[in-house]
């Protein structure tokens, strides 16, 4: 583990120092800026950063040759964070294994969203799980969509959310259709993996200290980091944090961790709220303001989803739940 | 001005109107300024052909010094600071351009704005203000009635009329726009550069272009930073723009160099994204961090707790997450001018019409 | 006794290379094969990465190359072009990655016959091309392809093109460089700006706005390509032959052209049986020269014009197909007219079209040498392409 190392206990021991710094196109409130301030800040300075095509690509692009990056950093394209990871921990192993650099612990974060991640960088992703680098975090920032792009579905889009592949009209109520995959439980199935979790940019402590434990694995970790995104859920911007908070709260976010194949809730919620409360607060749900069937499937969903996470927190087992799609429920 | 679809729908209609009356026509937004981000600033062009000319001339649609004839500002913050790629507001207006803004100030207090941040060359045109909102829900409507006065005409209220219809606006929508057109009143400017502020700072940086000699040379580190931090630092987009190296300046392989650690990017200053800023009351303040930490931008220093203003973009984060509730958030307007600004759209007014 | 793959493998070896990145597809995973055993028996030692596609062994070894390590890759066919996204950054981010492609025909249909389309898909991107004639010469020319790739006056990846199956698969006898000769002509990979903390933290390939530097950030590559052509290839041969003291020209070479009418043009194995037939036409008085591309990009302009000068008619043996291109050609043929349309003096030009991976007959070739012949001493081209054994017309 580098310098940055330990886990907190309270927000004033996050690291005051940013490798993420001020001066990039992000919208107002952007929650994968936030999270990648935060993760960086806790991966420290002796990392390597890959940032595959996205939001956090783009949006941080150079203006008159200068970035805000204070660690080395290199892009990677949509599909490629995967072996992009692997790539750079091999490149160190082997230099230092033969003597050509001297022997000590870098950081590799890849810092990519659900498109990059989750669709056309999956193959790769899972290929570099398997493999046995440390010190290598895959950090997934889900806001949910292809939000570069102008806000389209992906495979870890919810149900129900409208985006421009997937707009709500007479014909086609739902918007989105297809259920959520879940890509932490995806990486915590690979063999022998080290460290899986999930984190959400409104509990900073919490991801401080998943970062750190991932990135103090002697193998690739994964964490899935939920960031609120203000144009592609449609909410004002000085909500983001709290956004985050009600996925949590409704139970619509589970925030957990698997170390070594044991699985732990980090947050249990002693009352769950409705997930109406997060769902309607958006636009990106509104047209099903008035559709009790879809939000009624929704919750079901979160439901029973729920009474496999507090089982697997009692047991320390990995399960799977079923859901039925929507058209056969 | 943050959102797009106003624009775009203002656009759509002049450019439509445009064609039917007679002319060649076409609307885009600026290239450079896609992908959209929440309230960062963007421009949307439409350019209607000379009558006896067929083709659009490439010249005249040329993002970086594109001229306009008439310019419409939905969000009045944008009167006092530049834009991220147009540096001055006004920059590319013709001699007689329209200025119409939605606003609640009355033009006098625009062109006192814009003599003091937007202009630095002769502007002899009018400029027309609207509270658009009085109009309709929809600030496009009340925009498209008081550009109609301002640049006919060119296009006229008729053709305009004739076109909100054909694009399927109901007799409410077109009377919001008919009625902002009567209310409308422009009012005739006359402008000196020398008299503009923005005119004075531009000549007081004297034009030291050294260029590099054309001699092909290894690439050397040391000019290459002194120029592109040159060009990141220059006041102006003209003058960052010019100030850029030559290709056998920059460095090979893609390669820049980062910020130090306790370093902001330079290059990239957001203060351009504010409507509304953020403002620590010390009193109440209690150093707990919290805003620091929340920051997605990290333009909140944290010791001791200040904002850098070069790169807030007034998202609201901190002054939300503030526990002892010590900031607050007046519009950019108020705090540097003190002027009480009532019309504006408000960010979920913006999303909920633009997104879905 | 060696061949092309397991003689490339052990130029790897000599080159200390640092990660390697594997994916099969025939006819270019022999050379994967071999670097596993040796890797495997403690003969040398690599990061040796087995990716699930072609797309992630390219990606793979950019990232290395970034870091500062020494890479390895290669590809043929289809799985080339599954791997295209990845090889085209690779050359326009400017990483010296260093690639062998096993020339295979392109899918569809599958097919292991031998076809250039699938390396020449790249050659508008800035790699660094040049086709081996045999396994002895791949060993070389990838030893050589470390030294262009990693100066810092190019910083281009490099290709060894090897024809499938002739290369690839046929043995034959090969010395391999020695340990000091490496030594003396290749320097360690340093890079001036690796992505390493333990360096000034640099920040590669950022999103750009085209209105701000977008066009010079090609001519940067154009400039590199052009120092290779003029400067760097040729002092990397230059200091081969004073090394190993072989005769080596770095372009083109060239038999019985010094006084020849007609020559017969090409690239790759085949070049020795154009080498055989024009030595037969030779005996038989005509007079008929041979000569062969090593590079291919950057291409050797102003060798194939000079070493055409006075020659009456050329014929270009290709490999490839360029469905649609001037004069319905190929690729080489295309590149070959094109480079001597400025000439004083322009032979009449002659394509031979060899695509579809069937292997080529000695009678075919000589068919395609007597056209050349013929049509030049007409001095009329009436067909200035044909596809050669082809069952059918070629109309």
């Amino acid at each position: 583990m580098t310098e940055n190392t330990g886990i907190i206990k309270k927000l004033t021991e996050v690291p005051p120092e940013d490798y993420y710094v001020s001066g990039h196109r992000t919208c107002a409130g952007c929650g994968a800026a936030l999270g990648y301030r935060l993760v960086l800040k806790a991966a420290g300075p002796k990392s390597v950063v890959i940032g595959p095509t996205g939001c956090m690509y783009v949006a941080n692009g150079h203006q008159f040759l200068t970035s805000p990056y204070a660690v080395p950093w290199y892009h990677t394209q949509l599909g490629a964070g995967g072996p992009a990871g692997i790539g750079t921990a091999a490149a160190f192993r082997a230099l230092m294994f033969k003597g050509k650099r001297r022997r000590e612990d870098v950081n590799v974060v890849v810092y990519g969203g659900d498109g990059a991640m989750a669709d056309i960088g999956f193959s790769g992703l899972s290929m570099a799980l398997t493999y046995e680098y440390p010190h290598l975090l895959y950090l997934l920032y889900d806001n949910e969509s292809y939000a570069n792009t102008g806000i389209q579905a992906s495979s870890s889009t919810p149900f129900g959310s409208s985006t421009t592949f997937t707009p709500p009209g007479k014909v086609k109520k739902i918007g989105n259709e297809r259920q959520k995959k879940n890509m932490a439980l995806l990486a915590a199935s690979h063999p022998g993996i080290g460290y899986v979790a999930t984190a959400c940019t409104s509990y900073p402590v919490d991801l401080v200290n998943k970062v750190r434990k991932a990135l103090s694995s002697d193998r690739p970790s994964f964490v899935q980091l939920l960031a609120p995104c203000p144009k592609g859920w449609a909410f004002p911007p000085e909500e983001t944090v709290d956004m985050g908070r009600l996925a949590v709260n409704t139970g619509m976010w589970v925030l957990w961790e698997y170390e070594e194949g044991r699985f732990s809730l980090s947050v249990k919620p002693s009352r769950r709220g409705k997930v109406t409360d997060y769902v309607l607060k958006q636009g990106r749900f509104a047209h099903l303001r008035n559709n009790e069937d879809a939000l009624g499937y929704m919750q079901q969903t979160v439901d029973e989803d729920w009474r496999h996470w507090e089982e697997m927190d009692k047991t320390g087992e990995m399960e799977i739940h079923w859901m039925p799609p929507y058209l056969k429920y | 001005m943050i959102n797009t679809a106003h624009a775009s729908q203002i656009a759509l209609t002049l450019s439509q109107a445009g064609v039917s009356a007679g002319r060649e026509a076409a609307y885009y937004m600026r290239y450079d300024d896609s992908p959209e981000r929440v309230q960062l600033p963007f421009i949307t062009y439409a350019v209607l052909g000379k009558p006896d000319i067929k083709t659009i001339l490439p010249e005249e649609v040329d993002p970086v010094g594109g001229v306009f004839d008439a310019l419409v500002v939905l969000d009045s913050s944008m009167l006092i600071k530049s834009t991220s790629q147009r540096s001055l507001l006004l920059d590319g207006a013709k001699r007689n351009a329209a200025l119409v803004v939605n606003t609640s100030l009355g033009p006098e207090v625009v062109l006192k704005l814009v003599k003091r941040y937007a202009c630095a060359q002769d502007w002899e045109g009018k400029i027309v203000t609207v509270r658009a909102k009085r109009y309709n829900q929809n600030i496009a409507l009340g925009a498209i009635g008081a550009l109609a006065k301002a640049i006919e005409p060119e296009v006229t209220l008729d053709n305009i009329i004739e076109t909100l219809y054909a694009l399927g606006n109901d007799e409410e929508k077109v009377d919001a726009v008919r009625r902002a057109y009567d209310d409308s009143d422009p009012v005739s400017v006359a402008l000196r550069a020398e008299d503009c502020e923005p005119y004075k700072l531009k000549s007081s940086l004297a034009e030291k272009k050294s260029r590099a000699p054309k001699a092909l040379k290894p690439w050397d580190r040391e000019r290459y930073v002194e120029i592109k931090n040159r060009a990141a630092e220059a006041p102006t987009y003209e003058l960052r723009y010019e100030s850029m190296p030559r290709w056998e300046e920059i460095a090979p392989g893609l390669v820049e160099f980062g910020p130090k650690v306790g370093e902001r990017n330079i290059g990239f200053k957001t203060s351009f994204a504010r409507t509304f800023r953020p403002v620590i009351d010390e009193k109440k303040c209690v150093d707990c961090k919290v805003c620091h930490v929340f920051c997605p931008d990290g333009a909140i220093d944290y010791d001791p707790i200040r904002i850098d203003y070069d790169y807030c973009k007034g998202c609201g984060i901190c002054a939300r997450v503030c526990g002892p509730r010590a900031i607050s958030m007046p519009h950019e307007l108020k705090v540097l001018e003190d002027l009480d600004e009532e019309e504006f759209l408000t960010i979920r007014e913006a999303l909920i019409e633009y997104a879905y | 006794m060696w061949t092309g793959t397991r003689a490339i493998a052990e130029a790897v070896k000599l080159a200390d290379v640092d990660v390697i990145a594997a994916y099969p597809i025939r006819p270019y995973t022999g050379v994967m094969n071999a670097l596993a055993t040796m890797i495997a028996k403690g003969e040398f030692s690599a990061e040796y990465l087995v990716c699930d596609s072609e797309h992630s062994q390219f990606e793979v070894v950019k990232h290395a190359s970034a870091v500062g390590a020494r890479t390895f890759v290669g590809s043929s066919g289809t799985g080339l072009v599954y791997g295209a996204e990845a090889a085209v950054v690779i050359a326009l981010g400017q990483l010296p990655v260093v690639g062998i492609v096993g020339c295979r025909a392109l899918d569809d249909p599958g097919n292991f016959g031998m076809e250039w389309n699938d390396a020449l898909l790249f050659r508008d991107v800035g790699w660094i091309m040049s086709w081996a004639k045999d396994p002895q010469e791949a060993l070389e020319m990838t030893l050589v392809a470390y030294r262009i790739a990693e100066d810092e006056r190019v910083l281009l990846p490099n290709f060894v093109a090897v024809d499938g199956a002739t290369i690839t698969h046929v043995a034959s006898p090969v010395t391999p460089s020695t340990k000091s000769q490496v030594e003396e002509f290749l320097p360690p990979y340093r890079p001036a700006h690796p992505l390493d903390p333990a360096h000034e933290a640099v920040s590669k390939a950022m999103h750009i706005s085209p209105s701000l530097i977008g066009p010079e950030q090609r001519k940067a590559l154009d400039a590199a390509m052009k120092r290779a052509k003029a400067k760097v290839i040729p002092e990397a041969w230059k200091s081969w032959v004073d090394v190993t003291g072989k005769e080596t020209p770095a372009f083109v070479e060239t038999k019985h052209a010094e006084d020849a009418d007609y020559v017969m043009l090409t690239m790759g194995a085949y070049s020795k049986n154009v080498d055989y037939v024009v030595g037969k036409m030779r005996d038989r008085g005509v007079k008929i020269g041979s000569m062969r591309l090593r590079y291919f990009r950057p291409f050797p302009t102003e060798e194939v014009r000079e070493a055409l000068d006075g020659v009456k008619g050329v014929g270009i043996v290709d490999f490839s197909f360029s469905l649609g291109s001037p004069q319905n050609g190929s690729i080489l043929y295309n590149e070959v007219k094109a480079a001597l349309y400025d000439a004083d003096e322009r032979p009449q030009v002659m394509g031979f079209i060899f695509a579809g991976g069937r292997e080529m007959k000695i009678a075919d070739l000589s068919k395609a040498a007597e056209l050349l012949v013929d049509s030049t001493r007409k001095g009329r081209v009436d067909h200035p392409v044909r596809w050669m054994m082809v069952r059918g017309e070629d109309a």
